[in-house]
């Protein structure tokens, strides 16, 4: 067993549940989607993006792109919320989905990272 | 992806990136999670983006105030925790980056890219030269006077970066890296489409050998100049197929050969690297009998050399390490004994000897060897061996005969080779004529020439000589040497030329006749004048030139209709 497999993988799927955790629910209303749950995700993806850091093997660097892309997606939809939340007290219908589209592109991304992740772990011997 | 250095700074990032998102994670929870009390005195909660905010600010030492209103006092502690971890957190992230900076591991990585990248960029053919020194350095002098690009690889890195005080121009790329190793190979840019030829210089033959034979793993099309100072690993080389094998002490060991018994030749081969003209007095080393002191590289093959041709020789040796294994012929001509000292040369037969040779590896022996045979004996040559490079002043003022420099030799030799291959094949093959033949070709080069003719090589093919190359791919079409030799000006007078080797796919002929057949891909070297120079390049890559001389009519619509009016 090696710790450090363990942490980045703990990472790395940690990343897509939380992400999962946000995006599910009724997509019209945004209380059914808590602001901490994605501020969780935002954090524990970057922690996922840097422990990618300085792979230099063909998978690491797919690895890294896929984490870039959801943890972009994921300030993406905060900073929406964000702005949205300060203009108006009642988010309106639109930007409800642009955030959970945002979020649902990064799991996507996760999603993804995880697969690679899983099969790269299939395939080596040790 | 190549670039070492990007991945470098990433991967020790790593750890300071975790350090400042978990010290910034932890402070904005906590902020989340204790209750403040706004200007009404209502309890509420900050917002995750004022929360973000604050500590942004905070860590960063920048300090905007306690908004969105005046925080409690359990705020205020849970505060002043986070900025002792948040700041600790910046401030080593910006120290890691700090010392990533004077990392030496880190700048190398960056000189190494930036040096591949220069490589890469070359868009004209160049030589790698590994190892730095004296004798590389004025390789690369000459060198790049003849439009061929540089580029060094040396393993110490001090002068390594005297090349930049050198002042080369244009800018020779140089990598510190280890010249035996595949990998620096490859950086210099040995499968570069314009990379011609790769030079290796080094004292140590064992080196010398490893690095030709990766050069040659890597990349068979790339020329490969080396030194070797052993038969042993001459042999070894020849069967990589190293094409220049430069041993200065056999070379030198010809040189006095020709000295003795074929003074023009020598000539010859002085005008070949531009360091004489041929009217000069010729280079005679007496006939008699010679003492040479020391018993080394360059004694051995002296040895051969006199032993070859019967001259009376006495060797002395003060190392005794190589009494053994001696043949009987060695035995009988070497004694060991300090030559440095004058008893030792008295009884050497200094008084009745016409020639001194001091052969060591020790620059100060070698003066002093000589300087004391020329206190006892005011008519006795000579000659001396000079290793280093900074004591020529000191042999320009000892009035010394002649000096054998095996360095200078490497440079003229090393640097003709690769410029011009068909003069140094042609130097090779002359050592092998004789006097009266050297004597003839000097004669023929002054009178039809000048003193000091230039030299000048052409190939028959697309891309040098494109007007020949397409008249000859018509295989009725026959053409002979004679082409070149007409002026243009007037095509019934000749230049100033002789032909002094044409070199075909399988034979070499050497001072071929005019009447000579061309063929596709010969090559052809030429004494000459600028002027036959000039029209020979017209000849060969000019369709009008190539026409005139062909036919002796103009190849133009101009020349015709000059010519209908005339007739």
């Amino acid at each position: 067993m090696n710790l450090d497999k363990v942490i980045a993988g703990f990472f790395i799927i940690l990343a897509m549940t939380l992400n999962f955790g946000f995006f599910y629910g009724d997509p019209s209303d945004i209380a059914m989607h808590s602001k901490y749950e994605l501020f969780a995700a935002i954090v524990i993806n970057i922690i996922a993006t840097v422990l990618k850091l300085g792979d230099k093997t063909q998978i690491g660097s797919v690895l890294l792109a896929t984490s870039l892309v959801a943890v972009i997606q994921l300030i993406a939809a905060a900073t929406v919320w964000t702005i949205a939340a300060y203009k108006t007290t009642q988010l309106d219908p639109e930007v409800v989905g642009v955030i959970l589209s945002l979020s649902g592109g990064a799991l996507m991304a996760n999603i993804v990272s995880v697969w690679l992740y899983v099969g790269e772990t299939l395939k080596s011997k040790r | 992806m190549d670039n070492n250095s990007l991945w470098l700074i990433l991967h020790r990032l790593r750890i300071p990136f975790l350090v400042i998102v978990i010290t910034y994670t932890i402070s904005i929870t906590g902020l989340l999670l204790i209750p403040g009390i706004d200007d009404n005195g209502n309890t509420y909660y900050m917002s995750i983006f004022d929360a973000f905010y604050f500590i942004t600010y905070t860590a960063t030492t920048i300090g905007f105030g306690e908004i969105p209103y005046a925080f409690t006092y359990a705020q205020r502690i849970w505060v002043s925790m986070s900025v002792y971890i948040t700041v600790l957190g910046w401030f080593y992230g910006i120290g890691t980056v700090i010392s990533l900076l004077q990392d030496k591991l880190f700048l190398n990585e960056i000189a190494k890219a930036r040096f591949i990248k220069n490589v890469k960029k070359l868009r004209e053919p160049f030589v790698i030269v590994l190892g730095y020194s004296h004798i590389t350095s004025q390789i690369i002098r000459k060198i790049q006077k003849s439009n061929l690009r540089a580029v060094v690889v040396e393993s110490d890195e001090y002068r390594a970066h005297s090349i930049l005080l050198e002042g080369f121009t244009p800018y020779v790329p140089y990598l510190v890296a280890d010249a035996a190793q595949v990998t620096s190979l490859k950086n210099a840019g040995i499968n570069h489409l314009y990379c011609k030829a790769v030079i290796s210089l080094f004292e140590d033959d064992n080196l010398n050998l490893r690095t030709a034979l990766t050069a040659k793993s890597l990349n068979p099309k790339v020329k490969v100049a080396v030194k070797s100072t052993s038969t042993h690993h001459s042999e070894n080389l020849l069967d990589i197929g190293a094409e220049f094998i430069q041993n200065p002490f056999s070379i030198i060991a010809s040189q006095i050969r020709m000295a003795l018994f074929a003074p023009n030749l020598l000539k010859l081969e002085q005008w070949v690297y531009k360091l004489g003209y041929l009217n000069d007095p010729s280079p005679v080393l007496p006939q008699g009998k010679y003492i040479i002191c020391g018993y080394g590289k360059m004694g051995r093959h002296i040895f051969e050399i006199f032993q070859k041709h019967n001259i009376e020789s006495t060797f002395i040796e003060i190392n005794e390490q190589y009494k053994n294994n001696l043949s009987d012929a060695e035995s009988r001509q070497l004694f060991f004994a300090d030559g440095d000292d004058k008893d030792n040369l008295l009884e050497a037969g200094v008084m009745d000897s016409v020639a001194i040779i001091a052969g060591t590896n020790d620059d100060t022996i070698n003066l002093s060897i000589l300087a004391t045979a020329k206190k006892l004996n005011k008519k006795i040559v000579t000659i001396a061996r000079e290793n280093e490079f900074e004591d020529i002043s000191i042999f320009q003022n000892a009035n010394i005969d002649h000096v054998f420099m095996p360095s200078k030799i490497l440079i003229h030799k090393t640097a003709n080779a690769i410029i011009h291959p068909l003069s140094d094949m042609f130097v090779d093959l002359i050592n092998k004529q004789d006097e009266a033949w050297g004597q003839n070709l000097v004669n023929k080069l002054i009178t039809t020439i000048d003193e000091n003719p230039k030299l000048f090589e052409i190939s028959i093919n697309k891309k040098s000589a494109p007007q020949i190359f397409d008249y000859l791919i018509n295989s009725n079409n026959q053409l002979s040497l004679k082409i070149f030799h007409h002026s243009l000006h007037n095509r019934s007078i000749l230049n100033n030329i002789v032909p002094l080797m044409l070199k075909s796919e399988n034979s070499c002929t050497l001072l071929p006749s005019w009447d000579h057949p061309l063929s596709l891909n010969d090559t052809i070297l030429f004494a000459c004048d600028k002027y036959a120079m000039e029209d020979i390049e017209y000849i060969a890559q000019n369709i009008n030139e190539f026409y005139y001389v062909l036919t002796g009519e103009e190849n133009s619509i101009i020349g015709k209709f000059l010519k209908e009016r005339k007739q």
